[in-house]
């Protein structure tokens, strides 16, 4: 089943969220994240009008879209780095925006990100990274600390890199550092942005290996923002696409595959021109070489 | 004529903006319950890279200042039969002037350039947003370390430099242009007050220290994080704190010796 | 290790600074400054102080016993009226004492020379708030020029 979010948003949202109660009554949070009719706009430029889209709990969501489409704003919203102007972000049941600085803190301390660039910290070693957030938020004897970063280093595979510094890491082992960092205090969510960006092949299937047996072993709930099509549909148990500012579907991802969805399909299938306009927004062709309209 | 007055009244209200921002930033930074535990090793890294590696420079130029006042200063005073009167001229302008002022400026140039390219690059390379979202407040664990760093660090760099510069004059005047040895110190403490002179130069470099980290912390915290970005903020930050340390030493000295 | 060395090296800072510290307070500061601690107030009327400021020096002997604190002028009879703090070390001068403006040397600054008066049995001691009524004013160069050239011409 597909859903299309173009004009009306609420009733496409009802639907959604009937389906969901309906498929899976096992959890009492059914969907970990639930962004409903969201506005934002940086300054005069607005980048969602009533974005709307679900993720469910223990499961895969990918969100997909062409570049600029503020994917990577998404993430931020859910993290609470952003405040939207109108609607509503949930994590868990609670709504986001609506946190104060200490409560936010605590939200955060459920879910974590992995960033584009990785984000480790220049001047610590990569142990040091991994164990940032423990000993930040626990206050664990030093041993049982070395352990846990063993076992995350181990889960990611660079236990043997553990004294080196993130400048002496390569791209695809930079990331794969952070997401052992990121997982460190085994959070509920995790969200990554766009991992799989500027990787060789095969960083690129570990890391795809990576997220999809984290996410089985650990239980944990994951956001991928990505538009690399192949990848990302291997893994994704739920699958968000966003264009004009909105989601335009969400499903799985034989569902998407099965859409008759013009934009769906030209995303799908990476069509230079459809919905998605080649030309940026201009004066007709002819006139403009005529000269007529200056 | 309108877009003048258009323009001013942008410039204004950027200016006040970023006051406000500044201070909220500071605020955020420094309130909250004190975790001495957690902030003692940052705040003593920081020391580090923010006190000791600034050492070197602030003593061999305040030991070459000392030298050319002493230098300056005996010539003009020889003429007078005045000089004697070199002890107290050295002194005088290295603990009232030349300590905090000079201390200020070299360290804007050598630490505040640092601490704001440093954070610039961790908003660039997305550690502060990275922070934010492991729950570790970027304000409390970056910034403020950074500022008790630069808060401390200041003062004592200023009573390094004013203290080899007075021992540079003391070289100078007497061992080479031979002022009498005696003399020398015993006018210098006739007319050095403890509290007039040395602990309104403290406070003088209390005031810079502030200002000088806060310039540098808050040009870092918001800079652009591009490359131009980071260069324009470092830039800045040394402009802004030179312009800063110079306009309030002369409030400053007005209030106290004025 | 690494901890350890930076550890040291913010010690050897912290030390440095300690040490200009007190090569300031002994080496070039004067820190016995006779108007820390207690003191008391005394008064004196110039008809002109010259170059006195305030924090000149009030010396006995060539001793350093207070510092001028303030200078006004007499409402009445427009006269200068300096305010001198004195330790309270130095206590008991007799009210017949005297105080001059005088200059060290012929460039140095300006002082209160405070010369102490004879003791008698019915002579009081200086208090807090007294004033002193002998005062010899500042040697103003000028009118010296002045009343020289001007006796010159007389002869």
């Amino acid at each position: 089943m597909v859903f299309f979010a173009h004009g009306s948003n609420h009733r496409v949202e009802s639907v959604t969220y009937a389906n969901y109660a309906d498929e899976s009554k096992r959890t009492a949070v059914e969907n970990l994240v639930e962004v409903k009719d969201v506005h934002f706009s940086r300054g005069e430029t607005s980048i969602y009008k009533g974005v709307s889209l679900v993720v469910p709990q223990g499961k895969v969501t990918a969100v997909m879209g062409p570049s600029g489409c503020g994917k990577t704003t998404l993430l931020r919203l859910i993290g609470g780095q952003l405040k939207p102007q109108q609607g509503s972000v949930e994590f868990a049941g609670i709504n986001i925006p609506s946190l104060h600085r200490g409560a936010l803190y605590e939200v955060r301390k459920r879910m974590s990100m992995l960033f584009q660039s990785g984000a480790l910290f220049s001047d610590m070693t990569v142990f040091d990274n991994v164990a940032f957030p423990i000993r930040e938020h626990t206050n664990l004897p030093e041993n049982i600390i070395a352990t846990i970063v063993k076992m995350k280093l181990e889960a990611v595979g660079l236990r043997g890199a553990g004294s080196l510094f993130p400048n002496e890491l390569s791209g695809g082992m930079a990331r794969r550092a952070a997401l052992a960092r990121s997982i460190a205090l085994d959070p509920e969510l995790i969200m990554y942005d766009e991992p799989f960006a500027g990787q060789d092949p095969i960083s690129m299937g570990m890391l795809v290996k990576l997220i999809k047996e984290l996410n089985h072993t650990l239980g944990l709930t994951s956001i991928v923002v990505s538009h690399d099509i192949h990848e990302v549909m291997s893994i994704a148990d739920h699958v968000a696409i966003m264009a004009n500012k909105q989601v335009v579907a969400q499903g799985s991802p034989e569902e998407l595959r099965a859409s008759d969805n013009p934009l769906v399909q030209q995303f799908l299938k990476g069509d230079p021109d459809g919905p998605v306009p080649f030309h940026y927004a201009a004066t007709p062709y002819h006139e403009d070489l005529l000269g007529s309209s200056r | 004529m309108l877009r003048f007055f258009q323009q001013v009244g942008r410039d204004t209200l950027t200016t006040i903006r970023g006051i406000g921002e500044a201070s909220i930033m500071l605020v955020q930074a420094l309130i909250g319950k004190p975790q001495p535990i957690k902030m003692f090793p940052l705040l003593i890294r920081q020391l580090y890279v923010v006190g000791v590696q600034s050492m070197l420079i602030i003593l061999i130029s305040g030991l070459f200042i000392g030298m050319v006042l002493a230098l300056q200063g005996y010539t003009i005073l020889v003429d007078f039969g005045a000089e004697q009167a070199l002890g107290p001229m050295v002194a005088l302008s290295l603990l009232r002037e030349l300590g905090p002022v000079v201390t200020a400026l070299l360290f804007a140039g050598r630490a505040g350039s640092a601490l704001t390219a440093e954070i610039g690059l961790m908003r660039a390379t997305e550690q502060l947003s990275s922070l934010e979202m492991m729950a570790v407040d970027p304000l409390r664990r970056v910034v403020a370390p950074r500022f008790w760093a630069g808060f401390i660090s200041m003062p004592l760099l200023a009573f390094m430099f004013s203290a080899v510069g007075i021992y540079g004059g003391y070289f100078v005047g007497v061992q080479w242009l031979g002022v009498d040895d005696g003399a020398f110190w015993s006018v210098m403490q006739a007319s050095v007050d403890w509290q007039h002179d040395v602990m309104n130069g403290f406070i003088k470099s209390l005031v810079f220290a502030v200002v000088v980290t806060w310039i540098a912390l808050y040009k870092g915290y918001t800079a652009m994080p591009t490359s131009p970005g980071i260069s324009a903020a470092t830039t800045q930050t040394v402009v802004y704190s030179s312009l800063a340390v110079l306009g309030l030493d002369f409030v400053l000295t007005a209030l106290m010796f004025g | 290790m690494e901890a350890r060395k930076i550890e040291m090296l913010v010690g050897v800072f912290v030390t440095a600074a300690i040490a200009a510290i007190v090569f300031l307070a002994m080496q070039v500061a004067n820190n016995s400054d006779a108007t820390r601690g207690e003191t008391y107030t005394l008064y004196a009327k110039f008809d002109n102080i010259g170059g006195l400021k305030v924090r000149s020096p009030v010396k006995v002997g060539g001793v350093v016993v207070g510092r001028v604190t303030r200078i006004t002028l007499d409402r009445e009879y427009f006269e200068p009226l300096v305010e001198m703090r004195i330790s309270t070390d130095f206590r008991g001068f007799p009210d017949t004492s005297s105080v001059s403006i005088l200059t060290s040397g012929l460039l140095g600054e300006q002082y209160v020379g405070l010369e102490p008066g004879f003791i008698d049995e019915d002579v009081f001691t200086l208090e807090d708030g007294d004033y002193i009524y002998t005062t010899n004013s500042a040697i103003v160069l000028e009118n010296l020029i002045g009343q020289f050239l001007f006796s010159q011409g007389n002869e």
